[in-house]
């Protein structure tokens, strides 16, 4: 893996005043998969290991699909307000709405009330959990694919957020999630 | 667009359709109702070992709850359906790809069918699902007994009289020729051992059936014993690089290990995951899923190759 803010994107956007403040968000799902292609199944609560990832999901054990490219991928996280604008057909890409559950879309947190965009090269708080915000996730043609949906399109510019675990721990739903104050920009 | 996502499946039931065949009824670990599906389609099963084994779907696809596939025991095979044979009690966790159809029902005044022992498989939901529509359909069950004859009872409640049945054992071998002459517009299916394949196409082509109109499903590639793989050079068309594909590699390989990810599954020229396009060049086809039409600009590089060299559509 690359250290969240070691990444290309990260390491800049850390130099780089600016984003969104005040936000107060929450967890509402956290999925993992056992290995590539593997169905998500969705935990009540995840152990996230500091430099590695969630305790039980691929890109921890090093058997995701991309875990053969070094990248920030140790905990990945999608808007669900990105997924509501699926579900309304917004903006009209495809032949129609598209249910992508959490779990489908095989990001690892879904959360409300997070501006993930704007979390390049920022430390927040998921619950006791301390993570980085490495790069924008990008939607690929794998996912596509794998689902027989086409999300590819309407996913971007809101595919969501890869980061690194700063500080590990136990995370779990309902958890608030929050900017914190910068250590070393 | 072809969903194939690993789920985990529970097996709910299993039992012995003939002493060496097992049925198995599969469901979803959480979720009520799994991928629709089509008749002919078939799921990919994931061995522990990583390993994946391709097996039609022999249920109905109006049940979205239940998967049902029957696993006939190879005891001289890799080792896979003895796995599923010993491994896959009630209650056990199987992990399933969502479905795919290479062996699709196609648009045809008349469907004919040959279906030998575990061949029976695919042609279940097919002749079903067309029998229910009142089209004209006849089909040919080819097995050593009524006993060893895996969802004998199933197929001929769905296709009653439209059944023939052939049981070696009981003095009555297939004839290949009561598939009958060719009539405009028939489609011949044949799903078995490759001997059966084989004897068909023979008398297919005896009476008239044109190679366009017959569709098989092997569920292992031709074996080819005398086939000497030669090294050849596969050039990518939209980089222009040459890569030397040597004589003991396969070109799905070599593509691997120059970073192009290719989609793939069974790596025996069955199942299609990763055909991809070629122009230029006079390739060796190998599989046993692209058919003749399409073999002019489709290659399968897990067991196809080429004559010296080939430019690959990628």
């Amino acid at each position: 893996m690359v250290e969240a803010f070691a990444h290309a994107a990260g390491s800049i956007a850390r130099h780089v005043p600016g984003g969104a403040v005040g936000f107060k968000g929450v967890l509402l799902h956290i999925h993992v998969a056992p290995a590539a292609s593997f169905e998500m199944e969705e935990l009540a609560e995840a152990q996230c290991v500091a430099g590695r990832g969630i305790v039980g999901d691929r890109y921890y054990e090093g058997s995701g699909t991309y875990s053969p490219k070094p990248d920030t991928r140790e905990v990945t996280l999608i808007e669900q307000e990105a997924l509501d604008a699926l579900a309304r057909n917004d903006p009209p890409l495809q032949a129609g709405p598209i249910a992508l559950a959490p779990g489908d879309h095989r990001r690892n947190l879904t959360v409300r009330g997070v501006p993930l965009n704007h979390l390049v090269g920022r430390r927040f708080r998921v619950g006791d959990v301390i993570l980085r915000g490495g790069r924008l996730n990008f939607p690929c043609k794998y996912l596509e694919e794998l689902l027989g949906l086409p999300v590819y399109l309407p996913l971007y510019n809101r595919s969501g957020l890869n980061c690194g675990i700063e500080r590990g721990g136990v995370i779990r739903p309902g958890d608030a999630i929050e900017l914190l104050d910068d250590d070393g920009a | 667009m072809t969903a194939r996502v690993v789920m985990k499946l529970r097996v709910e039931a299993a039992r012995l359709a003939t002493p060496g065949v097992l049925h198995l009824t599969l469901v979803h670990a959480s979720r009520p109702e799994l991928p629709a599906w089509e008749p002919g389609a078939h799921v990919d099963l994931r061995l522990p070992d990583g390993r994946i084994r391709q097996y039609s779907l022999c249920g109905d696809p109006q049940d979205r709850r239940t998967y049902q596939i029957a696993i006939k025991r190879e005891d001289a095979g890799r080792g896979a359906s003895r796995w599923a044979h010993d491994a896959l009690v009630e209650g056990a966790v199987a992990h399933v790809s969502a479905p795919r159809n290479n062996f699709p029902i196609r648009e045809a005044a008349r469907h004919v069918f040959v279906l030998g022992g575990i061949g029976v498989t695919p042609g279940l939901p097919m002749a079903r699902s067309l029998a229910a529509e009142g089209a004209d359909v006849a089909v040919h069950f080819c097995a050593r007994s009524a006993a060893d004859a895996p969802l004998l009872a199933e197929l001929s409640a769905a296709c009653g009289d439209r059944l023939s049945t052939w049981f070696s054992a009981e003095g009555r071998r297939f004839d290949p020729r009561a598939i009958g002459p060719y009539s405009e517009g028939a489609c011949l299916y044949v799903c078995g051992p490759q001997r059966l394949l084989d004897a068909v196409r023979d008398a297919a082509d005896a009476l008239g059936w044109p190679e366009t109109s017959i569709r098989a499903e092997a569920f292992q590639a031709t074996l080819d014993e005398n086939f000497k793989p030669e090294p050849f050079e596969a050039k990518l068309a939209s980089t222009g690089a040459t890569l030397h594909v040597p004589a003991d590699r396969s070109l799905l390989e070599v593509l691997r290990d120059h970073g192009v990810t290719m989609p793939s599954s069974c790596e025996l020229g069955v199942c299609g995951s990763c055909v991809c396009g070629y122009r230029d060049g006079v390739v060796i086809h190998r599989d046993a899923v692209i058919s003749v039409a399409d073999r002019q600009d489709r290659i399968a590089p897990c067991v196809s190759r080429a004559r010296v060299s080939v430019t690959l559509d990628l």
